[in-house]
């Protein structure tokens, strides 16, 4: 009696409370959020590429003309196209590689039981609340052609015979750069890595260590493996995210010296907001969509790969 | 002979393997390698700040100021401190002051839009079955690879024409672009971690979902509500391409493109310029490490920072 009493109840509630099905609840629920991808992200997308498709520059709207994928012609065949490219994917994958080595040393020396590793785990976040603006400026400062901390100490060390200014010539602009970026980006690639250590069970290296195996062989034949995964998870997302470079160019070097450190998205931004040529600017910007689209497409198969994406 | 040599060298050779721990020294050198890259940059940055003009500007560079001074924080909050430094810097000093309360309302309001709309979609996710659900956070997980950089121009072409451009509404929503789709990833995983009986006790009690969320679901969920506050309000704290767009007055003008002014003017004050890059750094670093557990679990789940 009592039972049927609490069941009716239940259903009751259920009734008053949902009216609406389960499925017209659900994306009721989602509104707000649906609403906030079509009207801020998916329909700018879409008109960015509808633009890219114009002639429109912003100081003369009345030559507005439909000009097909002749932007897309001009900026591929453009002297600029090529060399932004290759500091785009050079600057990609140096910063990758930094990362990935950095963090991976990091990351074995973070899950040793050391008295310094609570320090060192408290650290690995600071970079992470440092925005790219800060961490631009925080460098701009070391790598001061007077009064900078870099120079100083490699003149005092007599590894430099005279000051240089750093961001200013070809050769060292870039890798400046990409120090920035590597510093700045460090701490989610170390994390997921140190996620993945402490994954690992402990009998296998128990276990190894009764087979004598070296330093090197249990690093090579249990650590590495394990880690395979975290490891490829740490290339895309630092892969994505030095495709779409922005305020540490734009702060560090604007782009010089001449070109040397244009990336695809800053020459982007100049094409549309300094020439205000939007057609051309569009059809820049779009060419970091593209490259982001093939890595994106990597990054959501591991994704599904791994059961992450599932309802 | 021969083999007496080589037992020696055998001996040798054990006694530097098991004599020296290698293993210890490598991982202590490492480990004191590590901590100064990730310290002594910032470092340089803090103690620059505290130098008078005159000594931070020195060759070579002094790494210990002989005189500490509070001087270059004071003028933010008082520009009639400056002096002379007005020239140099002093501009930018100014406008410090509003432009962290802009950056503060401008972060607060995201975060807080993000629990709203993050806890809405994440119970969606974590307890509803429904047609295209995984369509949709496929969707969801799409909308966080899409660059600023392709949809600045469009947005900015809206807010033109919203008339929206120069206020802080227009940062607020060109930030929810790239945080909504990081907070519905968080919250659908830390929701799906709730066990279910807390809310079928709710329901017999015959609350009505809105109480019951407020009441019951939503103190449970605490943590990932953090979490996702906590994200939204760091990336939208820093954040620069949009701010830069769409900002052209003290009105709107954030932390980041004050510091920008210091950064790109060539006759910028160093010390004030290092003061102010303390400042902007020092919110988000007490909440980092306040909330640090939560922040490590937080970015190793969604493994991508805003």
């Amino acid at each position: 009696m009592a039972a049927a009493e609490t069941l009716r109840r239940t259903q009751s509630a259920r009734t008053t409370r949902f009216e609406l099905s389960e499925g017209a609840f659900a994306y009721l629920l989602n509104l707000p959020a649906i609403l906030t991808v079509l009207l801020l992200v998916a329909y700018p997308i879409v008109d960015a590429f509808w633009l890219s498709l114009h002639r429109y520059n912003l100081r003369r709207p009345e030559t507005y003309v439909f000009v097909g994928l002749q932007n897309y012609v001009d900026v591929i065949t453009s002297d600029q196209f090529l060399p932004s490219l290759s500091v785009t994917l050079l600057f990609t994958f140096w910063s990758t590689f930094g990362v990935l080595v950095l963090a991976l040393g990091m990351a074995l020396v973070a899950n040793e039981r050391i008295p310094q590793r609570p320090l060192l785990r408290a650290l690995i976040l600071l970079p992470w609340a440092m925005s790219g603006v800060v961490t631009a400026l925080m460098w701009k400062w070391i790598f001061n052609p007077n009064a900078g901390a870099l120079n100083g100490l490699l003149y005092s060390f007599g590894l430099i015979s005279n000051y240089r200014s750093w961001l200013m010539s070809p050769d060292t602009s870039y890798l400046a750069i990409i120090t920035a970026n590597v510093w700045n980006t460090l701490p989610p690639s170390a994390l997921v890595l140190l996620a993945g250590l402490q994954a690992i069970p402990s009998e296998l290296y128990d276990a190894a260590k009764v087979d004598r195996a070296s330093l090197w062989a249990r690093f090579r034949h249990v650590t590495l493996p394990w880690l395979s995964q975290p490891i490829l998870i740490v290339l895309i997302i630092q892969a994505l995210g030095g495709i779409r470079i922005f305020d540490i160019i734009y702060l560090l070097t604007g782009g010089g010296p001449g070109y040397q450190t244009t990336t695809l998205g800053f020459a982007a931004y100049i094409t549309s907001f300094v020439s205000t040529d939007i057609g051309h600017g569009n059809a820049w910007a779009y060419t970091v969509a593209i490259l982001t689209l093939v890595i994106a497409i990597f990054y959501m198969k591991l994704l599904y790969g791994r059961g992450d994406v599932r309802s | 002979m021969a083999a007496a040599t080589s037992v020696r060298r055998r001996r040798l050779a054990t006694t530097l393997r098991y004599g020296v721990p290698w293993r210890a020294v490598m991982i202590h050198g490492a480990s004191l390698v590590f901590i100064l890259w990730l310290v002594l940059p910032f470092g340089w940055v803090v103690l620059t700040s505290l130098m008078t003009e005159a000594e931070s500007l020195s060759v070579p560079p002094h790494w210990i100021p002989d005189y500490i001074t509070f001087d270059n924080y004071l003028a933010f909050l008082n520009p009639a401190m400056l002096g002379t430094q007005r020239l140099v810097g002093g501009a930018a000093a100014q406008g410090a002051a509003r432009a962290m309360l802009n950056s503060a309302i401008v972060a607060v309001s995201v975060a807080m839009l993000n629990m709203v709309i993050g806890s809405l979609v994440g119970y969606a996710f974590a307890r509803l079955n429904f047609r295209g659900s995984s369509t949709l956070l496929l969707v969801y997980l799409a909308t966080r690879m899409v660059p600023a950089l392709a949809i600045m121009v469009s947005l900015y072409l809206i807010f033109q024409t919203l008339g929206l451009l120069d206020t802080l509404l227009a940062l607020i929503l060109s930030y929810l672009t790239f945080t909504v789709p990081y907070s519905v990833w968080i919250m659908a995983s830390y929701f799906r971690t709730i066990p279910r009986d807390l809310e079928d006790a709710a329901r017999v009690d015959r609350c009505n979902w809105i109480n019951m969320m407020v009441r019951v679901f939503l103190p449970v969920a605490s943590p990932g509500l953090i979490a996702c506050a906590m994200f939204a309000f760091m990336s939208s704290w820093g954040e620069f391409l949009y701010a830069l767009l769409f900002t052209s007055s003290l009105n709107s003008k954030t932390m980041p493109i004050i510091i920008a002014g210091f950064v790109t003017d060539v006759n910028t004050s160093p010390v004030l310029m290092n003061a102010g890059g303390v400042l902007a750094v020092v919110p988000p670093l007490a909440l980092a490490l306040i909330f640090q557990r939560l922040i490590v679990s937080g970015i190793t789940a969604g493994a991508v920072k805003g």
